[in-house]
């Protein structure tokens, strides 16, 4: 453990070296995020709004059982498939041979999960509440995207963040072919025999899904309606009576 | 949530304080090199091999010490197969790291680069064998095999079992018929069981020499696929088995350590005398299976590439 500490700790590890065509630390986050990050990008454009039709419409809903399959994938013997397929059509100085088939393996890895969570929440807002916004006269587009989006969102939020979880640690399989990010510390590392720097890259790995994830957890708060997640200002606003009920409960919780 | 935050913000801090307080590992070792081989001919090129080559002694650190060779950027493809093959003949690498008996050398036209200095070790054909199995005869048998396995021969037999998908025993067979050995029998009463190591190259070696052996009166047994060396050298002491083809240069680094020869002779030198005292090998054959610095045909035309030394020219 002392090795891994001296490993993150050396600053010939936090700069790019081309003389020793070494990428540093900062250099393969950033190649790790872009990875990562075309990827949600796409599953998103994908599976939101697949998810909300699904859901609104209460239709098709096979599609979300068939999208729960491609959690069974094993992302490294697909990548390794779609690589002898893809690569050998990419001539000169391109990483696209390697870097689609990474993408596409990232891809399906992040659809289930949002396109499961998009589809639930929408599916389990109050019929009530649905209900209620018809009655008001919502066309069916309004009530979607004025009363069943927001009442969902924090499922989708959800959804997305074990998305991005999953994709940032799985990420590291691009390093089995000749891309960059944190999986290449892994990977050269075990090759090298070097296990602190292979122990190294897992704890950057984990570092950096936890740190995207408080990130996603901000940006949940920032957009959820406090209606939706139900999180109130302390200050007691309503009647003298409720609010001294709940003092007594502060004070008898602790 | 407030306090997950702090924390994080303070290992943030921390570990940012604490790498600039790490000692650097490569402030004197880079950019020496880089300033040295600016404008050669490999400063233009990307290399290709597998990871553990960047961090070996016969890697980027040995090319600069005998030939004065640096190359523009080692990027991490994979040890001898798929990947850097596809890289290399689809122009994302320039050079690359391959065995001089991979068929794929052929197959694309590529130029194999020579090696006049042996920064990559000798790596020729060689057969361990049980001390008390090595009879004047079978050793007889064993040299006159040996001396016929060039490294022409292994790509044939790697291209009819790889590629053409052949029984391994059926090539090995094959090539004693070409041969058109004698038909004495000197290894009459001996009884051996011949292993191999895990990979195609390996197994139609064995099946060779044991073949062989067998045409010469032995009674043979095979125990071919065993595994690593790790596996087998084991069994070589222990007798299980009596007869591995091995490699000189890799052999040696397995018996000691410290060994230095790098060409074919004095490797094979060594290597009569590290092997243990139970154990012993028989002549080696001129067939290599070493690593080697591979370009296209084309690249080679380009810069009038026949050996390594070749790409520290100025361009």
């Amino acid at each position: 453990m002392s090795g891994v500490i001296t490993w993150l700790n050396d600053p010939a590890h936090w700069r790019d070296r081309p003389a020793d065509s070494f990428v540093g630390i900062p250099s393969q986050i950033v190649n790790h995020l872009e990875y990562s990050l075309i990827a949600l990008g796409i599953a998103l454009v994908i599976a939101l709004p697949t998810g909300l039709a699904i859901g609104h419409s209460g239709r098709a809903t096979w599609v979300v059982a068939a999208a729960n399959a491609l959690r069974s994938i094993p992302g490294v013997g697909l990548l390794v498939l779609l690589a002898v397929i893809i690569a050998p059509h990419f001539y000169g100085r391109t990483d696209l041979g390697y870097l689609i088939p990474t993408e596409i393996v990232l891809v399906l890895i992040a659809i289930p999960s949002i396109l499961a969570n998009t589809y639930a929440g929408v599916d389990n807002v109050d019929p009530a509440v649905r209900d209620a916004a018809r009655g008001m006269g919502m066309s069916g587009g309004e009530v979607l995207r004025q009363v069943e989006f927001p009442n969902s969102l924090p499922l989708i939020f959800s959804g997305f963040r074990s998305a991005t979880l999953q994709v940032i640690a799985t990420a590291t399989i691009a390093s089995y072919f000749p891309l960059g990010g944190l999986g290449r510390f892994i990977y050269d590392g075990y090759h090298q025999q070097d296990y602190d720097q292979m122990v190294s890259g897992g704890i950057l790995v984990a570092l950096l899904a936890v740190l995207v994830d408080l990130v996603l957890s901000l940006v949940q708060r920032l957009c959820v309606s406090r209606g939706v997640s139900g999180r109130f200002s302390k200050t007691p606003t309503q009647d003298p009576a409720t609010a001294a009920l709940r003092t007594k409960e502060e004070v008898a919780t602790g | 949530m407030r306090k997950a935050l702090t924390l994080t913000t303070a290992v943030a801090a921390a570990s940012l304080l604490l790498s600039a307080c790490g000692s650097d590992s490569a402030k004197t070792s880079s950019s020496s090199g880089a300033a040295q081989a600016s404008g050669t001919i490999a400063s233009k090129l990307i290399f290709g091999g597998p990871a553990e080559m960047k961090s070996r002694p016969d890697g980027p650190a040995g090319w600069a010490k005998n030939y004065g060779v640096t190359f523009q950027s080692f990027k991490v493809t994979d040890t001898g197969g798929p990947v850097t093959v596809t890289s290399l003949k689809n122009g994302q690498i320039d050079a690359a790291d391959l065995f001089t008996t991979d068929p794929a050398i052929k197959a694309n036209n590529f130029v194999v680069l020579t090696d006049p200095k042996s920064n990559f070790g000798a790596q020729n054909v060689v057969p361990l064998v049980n001390k008390k199995k090595a009879t004047p005869g079978v050793q007889q048998v064993l040299d006159a095999i040996s001396a016929k396995i060039t490294t022409d021969v292994l790509i044939n037999l790697r291209t009819q079992v790889e590629v053409n998908k052949m029984d391994p025993d059926k090539a090995a067979q094959q090539f004693l018929a070409s041969l058109s050995l004698p038909t004495t029998t000197p290894a009459k009463g001996v009884t051996l069981t011949v292993g191999s190591a895990n990979f195609p190259e390996n197994v139609v070696l064995a099946d060779i020499y044991a073949d062989a052996l067998q045409g010469a009166g032995a009674t043979v047994s095979k125990k071919l696929n065993i595994g690593s060396r790790e596996k087998y050298i084991p069994g070589l002491k222990d007798g299980s088995i009596d007869l591995i083809p091995e490699y000189s240069g890799v052999l040696l680094q397995y018996f000691d350590k410290g060994a230095s020869a790098t060409s074919p002779d004095a490797t094979y030198a060594a290597l009569q005398k590290a092997v243990p005292a139970t154990l012993t090998v028989t002549k080696q054959a001129s067939a290599e299976d070493r690593d080697a610095i591979v370009v296209t045909s084309a690249t080679a035309k380009k810069y009038g590439l026949t050996s390594i030394a070749d790409l520290a020219k100025k361009a």
